[in-house]
């Protein structure tokens, strides 16, 4: 029969952001796919170094729209390691709160993205919902509401506004309580759980063939690879969590290890709103001269555990006041493109939507 | 988890032994990075692998236009022991050519895609390393060159548009004006780039 060429996105319910995906079918088999970045390029590689330090904090959140939270961060770590500052205890736990809340957003969008390609648009209702709770204390915090500029260099930019604690907790107890409903909505959903279960398959050696990190690499390896894990920053090492693992790698576990993921998150938001300690949230850079202050030469790569996996920036400085390089590494790059092209041919058409939402490919990072 | 330094040590160990190291920087105790020669980044990547660093984690290139070089980096790393290593080695700018590493780690066949696209660099081996991948129809010289000036480009490619001032001060302190201008000028200063 001959094949077919048909497009998934960039104008598609189930892709997110604007990049498509070419799909020869052949029936309704994938025989060949491809994706169709560039679409989302912005030039943020050269427009970083057209910056400088102090003007790139508020142009390094765009990077990724969804979770900006882990750019700010990548920055700010890099940024210091070159620099040798110090970062005040309080705001190591602001950050860990900040990152944390970021962290439970995505996965609700990512997890009520799922309602979209298998036709259960409740679950995206519900998941939208509450994330608007979580935009909601950003605003409190920070005064925006997805983009925050909040982790600066050297610490965060103000302290947390008196009483938020109370929100954050109200927050998190209700989404606790509505953590079983969620299960049932979606990943205990035969309707949904038909669509997941056995297929869209990443088993271990495809995962080291790609490079594929995150949840995608636990649940196929099955070990607690985890930045926050095995190279602790901000003050991860003084909290006790758990990192989800899976033991068989089809959509189903991975979606199941990402909603575990949120039990642990708010777990980690109440250990830290108990153990932060009080005083100073950043240490000032330079006297007056904030706008000048020049970063010493060196080459430093800055990895975050971002939702989808290990985020990081390769930053390079020769000592000026702007940047001579900063690389971006997307954490959905090696599936996101080798990965459509090598292993979506296979799935079926309806399933193609399926297989980019639970791999957690995000264009804004690949296309930068 | 073994211990953060030995792991530093033995990756020290497993590189310093078998290949003469231009320049070896302990950037702390996650993060480790050497400068080898252009001829020997093959064997290190494989002799890395082998020795557990199975991941790669990012390829790209960064320009120094003065001392006419590309610099390659390629970051690895190895979930056993959490060390990210990178690797460098300096190529010739005018004609950058790097042997591609497919063959070693099957992921960087984008990014070696991507690294020709904003840099230019060859990378014989790579099946497709000549396709465009992100930038359409692109007809000017690699873009993140540091030669590249994109405010240029703009210009000659793109109409400018007369944007109309429709508010004046009508009579300003001497002072206040001299300081208006030198906020001015130093924001200008800061557009565009690093001043040499």
């Amino acid at each position: 029969m001959k094949q077919m060429k048909l497009f998934l996105g960039p104008q598609h319910p189930g892709m997110h952001g604007n990049a498509s995906v070419h799909l020869y079918v052949d029936g309704d088999i994938i025989k060949r796919s491809f994706l169709l970045p560039g679409m989302l390029h912005r030039g943020f590689e050269k427009g970083m170094e057209r910056h400088s330090w102090v003007n790139n904090i508020s142009l390094i959140p765009r990077v990724c729209v969804v979770e900006p939270d882990i750019n700010e961060m990548a920055f700010a770590m890099g940024t210091e390691k070159l620099l040798g500052i110090v970062v005040p205890e309080r705001a190591h736990w602001i950050r860990m709160i900040i990152l944390e809340l970021a962290r439970l957003s995505i996965h609700l969008m990512a997890y009520g993205g799922l309602g979209g390609p298998t036709g259960n648009y409740t679950l995206m209702y519900h998941a939208h919902a509450d994330r608007n709770s979580i935009l909601d204390i950003f605003e409190q915090i920070t005064g925006h509401r997805v983009y925050h500029q909040y982790i600066v260099t050297g610490g965060v930019r103000k302290d947390l506004p008196k009483g938020i604690e109370k929100d954050i907790h109200t927050f998190i107890d209700s989404l606790e309580s509505r953590y079983e409903e969620y299960r049932d909505l979606g990943i205990e959903n035969p309707s949904i759980v038909a669509r997941i279960k056995d297929t869209i398959m990443l088993p271990e050696s495809v995962v080291w063939e790609l490079g594929v990190t995150g949840i995608g690499m636990r649940s196929a390896v099955g070990k607690p690879y985890d930045i926050r894990k095995v190279m602790p920053y901000a003050r991860y090492d003084q909290v006790d969590f758990e990192v989800p693992t899976s033991d068989y790698s089809d959509a189903r576990a991975r979606i199941d290890c990402k909603l575990k993921e949120v039990i642990q998150s708010i777990s980690i938001i109440r250990q830290c709103i108990e153990k932060m300690p009080l005083g100073p949230v950043r240490v000032p850079l330079g006297r007056g001269q904030s706008m000048r202050w020049t970063v010493p030469k060196g080459y430093v790569y800055s990895p975050v555990e971002s939702s989808r996996g290990e985020f990081g920036y390769y930053m390079v400085s020769n000592g000026g006041t702007h940047p001579w390089r900063i690389g971006v590494r997307g954490a959905s790059y090696p599936q996101g493109l080798l990965g459509i092209e090598k292993y979506m041919p296979g799935t079926r058409l309806d399933d193609a939507a399926l297989w980019v939402d639970t791999m957690g490919v995000c264009s804004p990072e690949i296309d930068r | 988890m073994t211990n953060s330094m030995s792991n530093v040590e033995y990756l020290k160990g497993v590189i310093g032994q078998t290949y003469k190291v231009l320049e070896t920087d302990v950037i702390d105790q996650y993060q480790v990075s050497f400068v080898v020669k252009q001829d020997d980044v093959l064997q290190v990547l494989v002799t890395l692998k082998n020795a557990g660093w199975i991941q790669m984690s990012y390829l790209s290139a960064i320009d120094w236009p003065d001392e006419n070089k590309f610099e390659m980096v390629y970051i690895l790393m190895n979930w056993e022991r959490p060390v990210h290593v990178q690797v460098r080695t300096k190529i010739d700018r005018n004609d950058p050519v790097m042997p591609s590493i497919i063959t070693i780690y099957p992921g960087a066949k984008y990014y070696e895609r991507e690294c020709h696209e904003f840099f230019g660099v060859k990378f014989p081996g790579n099946p497709d390393y000549e396709k465009q991948l992100i930038l359409e129809l692109w007809d000017d010289m690699p873009p993140l060159r540091k030669d590249f000036d994109p405010q240029a480009y703009s210009d000659r490619k793109f109409t400018k548009r007369e944007y109309s001032e429709d508010y004046k001060v009508l009579s300003e302190e001497p002072s206040k004006k001299a300081k208006r201008e030198t906020r001015k000028e130093r924001a200008e200063s800061l557009k565009g780039g690093p001043k040499s």
